[in-house]
């Protein structure tokens, strides 16, 4: 990797707590922000009064699940906020106030001192235009636009100037979009859930990179996420928004050691990690996220904490001191210590599992996927998706697929499921019935002007109605839904009932086999482990097999019999969830391991 | 590169055979006896004889088809039967009008069309304005725009004139036949400016309808674009929209509107052969309209086969255009 040479901004010393360094260090100072948003008549609201300072220098995770706000604090910041975003309070980013500042003045601060990285690098660079240019743009010459990409670690960056977007790698865009960002010199990064549309090894370096940068430019970075493990493995500070508010913010350390909050405490709790307990379900905090339409009296977060008084529901808590370890957390009892204990107390264990089917016992024997490739006026080499794969799924087993993307988890899925044929090979169900599906994006995976309930009866056709009426009730409570449920649409559930309803349809009818396609890849951490509990129980109540395809060792580890991980098309390791994860022989296994991102691998 | 226009001339020669074809199948096909029609009525059967023998269509139609075929391929489609001239020195003479206004029209519709869609969406003023030529262009005909053009800058107003290339008699007459690049040539302004004036109406009336509609796509396609996320990053670099629009947005824009332009240009090629005739323009339009009165089928293939070539031309440089505004159409 090239050099990167010093800047002569001296990093600023890594902001203590919180309210003791000057205010003249700060270099974003957000006081009292509400942001609100009007949707058909009603008036949203994202941001119910957000107070966060970050010094010059240092990294902020700001963290919370989606609706939190995050995203929306993020381009406030940025001075990005939509035209029709209603605004009260203060945004001072390098003393400028960007509160009810005129376009230009908005655009000359981004342009002087503040850098932004999004999502998805798949779609946020111009795909019409060189790298080089889209660098140059800011950086103002080739020459610094090439020190910027080889500091950003990009290989061979002379020759990739001239590449376009679609010519690189998900990871090597968002390289990218790091070094637009830091062709500024900027004082302040905003970036949006930089990683999460990465896959994890790729993840890990990028946030390395996050950490080296500033380091090396001296620039402060807001690290906008809804994990985290991401957040603590790069930030100095964690800030965790709920329902539009800060729930908590302090030192990483103090934070994940000493919850204030009990949100903060049950994001912990749920989160998927490789030391979860596995004999028994993830603790999770039932209830569903504070509606942007409600206008709540008290604490956003009393209707689902278990450590709610009266008091919570009567007086909107501030943010205190909690007691010793200099964080600030909005609760009146700092609750959040003795939540994280009952939770760690609380755990369900599994129960037994139904007596184990005979029939599905599902083989997959020298299985090939090859893609042909293109011919006429652009050939290209045909693509080996799977080579010869032995796969075998015993009755009531649960098996996980890991690998990353490109390795072929998701077409050997399909080729089980029948949707792809193969090369070469078979796949053989053991006489059991048609496997049944559940997709990452349950949302889409419903027709969207049938109601749920009118999808569920597809699948049970055969019935007379009345049956099948029940059937569908019965289902939706299995789920832990309401009957109501099955008289909407799809859309007008929220993601997490969406999912229990796609889960419903698969299991309306018992299947002898489950097939589950990233089914919580795209969720918050609370919504995930919700998930995972419920795939958990029902093939325990109902004995049917799973194949789980995951890019997560650790959700693979929580669910499955058995991992099998996969790259390039090919199987590396296959075992029990203890043997891959204490002793994996492969590799790249080993990789994948060092890349999950862990809460407790804090610095 | 190489391999697009290999494809593309392979592809065009398909087109021109499948022409030719259906343009002989025609002549073939039609009642009436076009050797009657050329020697005259009052002719003795012995002469139409004699006079079929020399044209060759007493032969059987395969072979009728064959030497046909051979002398398409050389550009000769025989002789006029109105004119009495070979047709292809008829095209020569007639086609550099068409040439002219052709590409005249074709510029004012691409380059109206883009300023429409641009301005629809950039300016809050056009807004209102746009929406009612949106509405308006698309449902207007090119005979009906002429005659309402005519009407308005020929007869209320005498801003311009009504018909023909010129009005000067001592005109340049070389050395290309396009009356704008010869006048220059020969350093004559005067003239320049005349033929400018001459072209407008004609031009407009052909270029209306395919502006409207090629605006309508950008406008659009620019919206959409303009919801991308690369937009956000753009506006988080700090640039000033006017570089997001003219250095980034338009470009990733133009994809859908060149296809509309490939589409509308076509039809503009066809719609020269109407408004030539609306206008006295000397062109292979007007030609095509008087042989058409003269059941004169052989003229009408040579104008066909042109305009056919014009159509397959202009969707090639449509193609390359839209390969060269965006690096993931390889060619």
């Amino acid at each position: 990797m090239a050099e990167i040479p010093r800047q002569t901004v001296t990093p600023a010393p890594l902001a203590t707590s919180l309210g003791t360094a000057s205010r003249s260090s700060a270099v974003a100072d957000v006081a009292g922000l509400h942001v609100a948003f009007r949707r058909e008549g009603r008036n949203l609201q994202a941001l119910r009064g957000v107070d966060l300072r970050i010094q010059s220098g240092e990294i902020v995770g700001l963290v919370g699940e989606s609706g939190s706000g995050k995203t929306v604090l993020g381009l406030s910041m940025l001075g990005l906020l939509p035209k029709t975003a209603r605004t009260e309070g203060t945004v001072m980013v390098d003393g400028v106030e960007l509160n009810g500042a005129d376009e230009s003045t908005r655009r000359r601060l981004r342009r002087r001192a503040l850098g932004a990285v999004f999502q998805d690098p798949m779609t946020s660079l111009d795909p019409t235009m060189r790298i080089g240019r889209q660098v140059q743009e800011v950086a103002g010459s080739t020459a610094e636009a090439l020190r910027l990409l080889e500091a950003v670690g990009i290989p061979d960056a002379q020759r990739r100037l001239r590449d376009f977007p679609h010519e690189l790698s998900g990871g090597l865009r968002q390289r990218v979009m790091l070094a637009i960002a830091l062709a500024a010199r900027p004082k302040l990064v905003i970036a949006d859930e930089p990683t999460t549309a990465l896959d994890v090894t790729v993840q890990a370096q990028v946030l390395a990179l996050f950490r080296r940068m500033r380091d090396e430019f001296g620039c402060a970075i807001l690290l906008v996420t809804h994990d985290l493990a991401v957040a603590s493995t790069v930030a100095d500070r964690i800030c965790v928004l709920y329902g539009g508010l800060v729930a908590e913010v302090g030192q990483v350390r103090a934070v994940l050691d000493h919850p204030g909050h009990p949100y903060t405490a049950a994001l912990m709790a749920s989160r998927i990690g490789l030391h979860a307990d596995r004999d028994s379900q993830l603790p999770v905090i039932a209830g569903e996220p504070v509606q942007p339409s409600s206008d709540p009296v008290g604490c956003n977060f009393a209707p689902r904490c278990p450590a709610a008084a009266v008091l919570c529901r009567e007086q909107r808590p501030a943010l205190a001191v909690v007691s010793k370890h200099g964080g600030l957390a909005a609760c009146h009892f700092q609750a959040g210590e003795d939540v994280a204990r009952t939770l760690s107390t609380i755990a369900t264990p599994w129960v037994a599992a139904a007596s184990g089917r005979s029939a599905g016992n599902v083989t997959v024997h020298r299985l090939s996927v090859r893609f042909p490739g293109r011919r006429g006026l652009r050939r290209s080499e045909p693509f080996d998706a799977l080579s010869d794969i032995d796969l075998s799924v015993a009755p009531g087993e649960a098996v996980a697929l890991v690998g990353e993307s490109g390795s072929g988890k998701t077409t050997l899925l399909r080729a089980i499921a029948g949707l792809q044929a193969p090369t070469s090979g078979r796949v053989d169900l053991g006489g059991g019935r048609r496997p049944q599906m559940v997709f990452q994006d349950a949302g889409s995976s419903f027709t969207p002007w049938l109601t749920v309930g009118q999808q569920l009866e597809e699948r049970v056709a055969h019935l007379p109605a009345t049956v099948r009426r029940e059937r569908v009730l019965e289902a939706l409570a299995r789920l832990g839904l309401p009957g109501e449920v099955s008289r909407v649409r799809a859309l007008q559930l929220s993601g997490g009932q969406r999912q229990r309803a796609a889960l419903a349809r698969a299991v309306i009818e018992p299947p002898d086999l489950l097939l589950c396609d990233e089914p919580i890849s795209a969720l918050d951490a609370s919504l995930a482990a919700t998930v995972l509990n419920l795939l958990g129980r029902l093939r325990r109540e109902l004995g049917f097999a799973m194949v789980f395809v995951t890019h997560d060792l650790a959700a693979a580890r929580l669910v499955a019999d058995r991992i099998t991980v996969m790259t390039r098309g090919r199987i590396v390791e296959e075992g029990t969830p203890d043997t891959v994860i204490s002793q994996p022989s492969n590799p790249y296994t080993q990789t994948l391991l060092a890349s999950v991102p862990e809460v407790a691998t804090c610095p | 590169m190489l391999r697009f226009l290999l494809v593309r001339t392979v592809g065009a020669l398909g087109v021109l055979l499948a022409l030719v074809t259906v343009v002989f199948l025609l002549q073939t096909a039609v009642p009436g006896d076009p050797v009657r029609a050329s020697v005259g009525v009052n002719a003795s059967d012995e002469v139409v004889a004699r006079e079929r023998e020399r044209l060759g269509l007493d032969k059987p139609l395969p072979a009728q088809y064959a030497s046909y075929l051979g002398q398409a391929v050389q550009g000769r489609f025989g002789e006029s039967l109105r004119t009495g001239r070979d047709v292809r020195d008829d095209i020569g003479a007639f086609l550099p009008a068409t040439i002219e206004l052709a590409s005249f029209s074709i510029f004012l519709a691409v380059g109206g069309g883009l300023l429409i869609g641009i301005l629809a969406v950039v300016s809050s003023r056009f807004a209102a304005p746009a929406r009612l030529l949106f509405v308006g262009g698309a449902s207007v005909p090119s005979f009906l725009l002429a005659l309402i053009l005519i009407y308005v800058f020929y007869f209320k107003l005498s801003w311009l004139p009504l018909s023909g290339r010129t009005s000067l008699a001592s005109a340049p007459q070389g050395p290309t036949g396009l009356l704008l690049v010869d006048s220059l040539l020969s350093a004559r302004l005067d003239a320049f400016a005349d033929a400018v004036r001459h072209l407008i109406l004609p031009a407009m009336a052909l270029a209306l309808v395919p502006a409207v509609a090629i605006g309508r796509v950008l406008r659009s396609s620019l919206i959409e674009v303009y919801r991308a996320d690369y937009i956000r990053t753009l506006h988080a670099k700090g640039l000033a929209p006017r570089s997001i629009l003219w250095r980034h947005a338009l470009r990733n824009a133009l994809s859908a509107p060149l296809t509309m332009a490939g589409l509308q240009l076509g039809l503009l090629l066809g719609g020269v052969v109407i408004v030539e005739a609306i206008f006295a323009w000397p062109g292979i339009g007007l030609y095509l309209n008087q042989s058409i009165a003269f059941g004169d089928l052989r003229a009408i293939a040579g104008v066909t086969l042109v305009v056919g070539a014009g159509y397959v031309v202009v969707n090639s440089l449509v193609d390359l255009a839209q390969a060269a505004a965006d690096p993931r159409i390889r060619l």
